[in-house]
């Protein structure tokens, strides 16, 4: 669609520029978030976000390098320019998850609130994603003759991009609805990454050239059901605990 | 993990009020309580989400692969077919990119004026000799003259073909908007990926790895 953009003869490729607006998006909206649901901790939480960006981007940078260190070794200057290209996207991902962890762990920060605090900047982060990937990235949707299909070198497509983005606009005001009353920890995080999910799940049925399985299945798909019914399963227990104790304590009260 | 609070004051409106934070208090009376209390009810929504979502991830199946099943345009985009040209080199070699058609190709725009194509072409020159009758290596010249493109080619000892794009067609058949930018081809003549910025000699390494690893 539009991988670079020319401001004057300077060129930017929108791909990555997309990814440090998604990142300082997601960031201050885990700030806010934090402020709102763990006033006490806010700081913490968003250092915490912080860190796992930071360490995520330098261990999938490093971890690339060391794998091919023959290329380097002759070019210490070549570990920090060209910064385009050359990252392990799993191993920083892993790596990013991690440090967030640990620094969590450390800082004694409540797991279920924490992720009710970082919600917002993984969906924004997913929505960066997409959004990339519309302007400049491999993904293009199946043939319709929708009135909203987009087309593609003359060939009308679903803009499957744009469906993850509108998923992702309303997971964020199903977070925002979600934490004005939350009925648990955690519920804020469960509800949001299970509507994502869930929506997830239906519109990759129309991306053409989804990863897939052995057997021809969707791996997005069947990655998003599983997060959907695990995440369901845990409000499910919250929701039915909550009111198993709330009967019982109404019991008592009379 | 989730739903550990501590409980300190039942209410008699049916909160229960809880300290995580200093502000925090969260409340059981939530619209998805009202909706759904029981455990049956839950078990009845997640057996409905279970089977109506592996019911989608069937109907969502893609057939196995054949010639014919993806519709793909000539466009220089990923996933699509890389639109063909022919152009020739500075002593008249003519060079079609379909005749490579069977083996991953390198398509690197460039030109001279351009300083990190300047940096990066002796990367593409040691990657055309590490993966030698493996890969094909092309670069595209914007446009300049052959006597400036063999002095460069001279100069950093390149000996890929270096295409002249006269009139600029292929560069806008690519719809290039800045340099250097490097397609990655299969050997079936489907783009694998576009860099639009400098590539290294370990991007190279790791891209044309990956494509002879599908190449099997």
């Amino acid at each position: 669609m539009l991988p670079a953009l020319n401001i004057g003869g300077l060129v930017l490729p929108t791909a990555p520029l997309t990814f440090i607006l998604g990142a300082w998006l997601a960031l201050s909206l885990v700030e806010r978030a934090a402020a709102r649901v763990y006033s006490t901790h806010a700081e913490r939480v968003y250092h915490l976000a912080t860190i796992g960006l930071v360490a995520g981007i330098i261990g999938a940078r490093l971890v690339f390098v060391s794998s091919h260190w023959s290329a380097y070794q002759e070019n210490w200057l070549g570990i920090i320019w060209p910064i385009n290209t050359g990252f392990h996207v799993w191993s920083g991902l892993a790596i990013g998850v991690a440090a967030a962890f640990f620094y969590g762990r450390f800082q004694q920060l409540d797991p279920a609130i924490t992720l009710d605090a970082l919600a917002p900047g993984l969906i924004i982060g997913l929505m960066a994603i997409s959004l990339a990937d519309f302007l400049a990235g491999p993904g293009f949707g199946t043939l319709s003759n929708l009135p909203w299909a987009i087309s593609i070198f003359g060939l009308r497509r679903h803009p499957v991009q744009i469906y993850e983005l509108l998923i992702g606009l309303a997971a964020l005001a199903l977070w925002w609805r979600s934490s004005q009353q939350p009925s648990f920890t955690g519920q804020i995080f469960l509800t949001t990454i299970s509507l994502y999910s869930g929506g997830r799940l239906l519109v990759d049925a129309f991306r053409d050239n989804a990863p897939l399985t052995a057997g021809g299945y969707h791996i997005i798909q069947i990655i998003s059901l599983t997060v959907l019914l695990t995440s369901l399963f845990l409000i499910s227990q919250n929701v039915t605990a909550g009111h198993e104790t709330r009967s019982r304590s109404g019991s008592t009260e009379h | 993990m989730f739903g550990q609070v501590s409980i300190i004051k039942p209410g008699l409106s049916g909160c229960f009020y809880t300290e995580c934070g200093h502000k925090l208090t969260y409340c059981i009376r939530g619209k998805m309580g009202a909706m759904l209390k029981t455990r049956f009810e839950w078990t009845v929504l997640l057996l409905l989400a279970a089977l109506l979502g592996g019911a989608w991830v069937v109907i969502s199946r893609e057939p196995p692969a054949g010639p014919d099943y993806v519709v793909l345009a000539e466009a220089p985009l990923v996933g699509h077919i890389a639109p063909d040209f022919m152009l020739a080199t500075a002593d008249n070699q003519s060079h079609s990119l379909s005749s490579y058609r069977g083996q991953p190709v390198v398509l690197n725009f460039w030109a001279t004026w351009c300083a990190p194509c300047r940096l990066e072409m002796p990367h593409l020159q040691a990657a055309s000799e590490q993966f030698n009758g493996r890969v094909a290596f092309l670069g595209i010249n914007d446009g300049e003259t052959a006597s400036l493109v063999t002095d460069f080619a001279s100069e950093l000892e390149l000996t890929y073909p270096l295409l002249l794009d006269n009139g600029r067609t292929v560069s806008t058949l690519y719809e290039i908007r800045s340099l250097p930018t490097t397609l990655f081809i299969n050997s079936d003549g489907t783009v694998a990926e576009v860099i639009i910025g400098t590539v290294n000699q370990a991007v190279l390494e790791d891209r044309l790895e990956k494509l002879l690893e599908v190449e099997g």
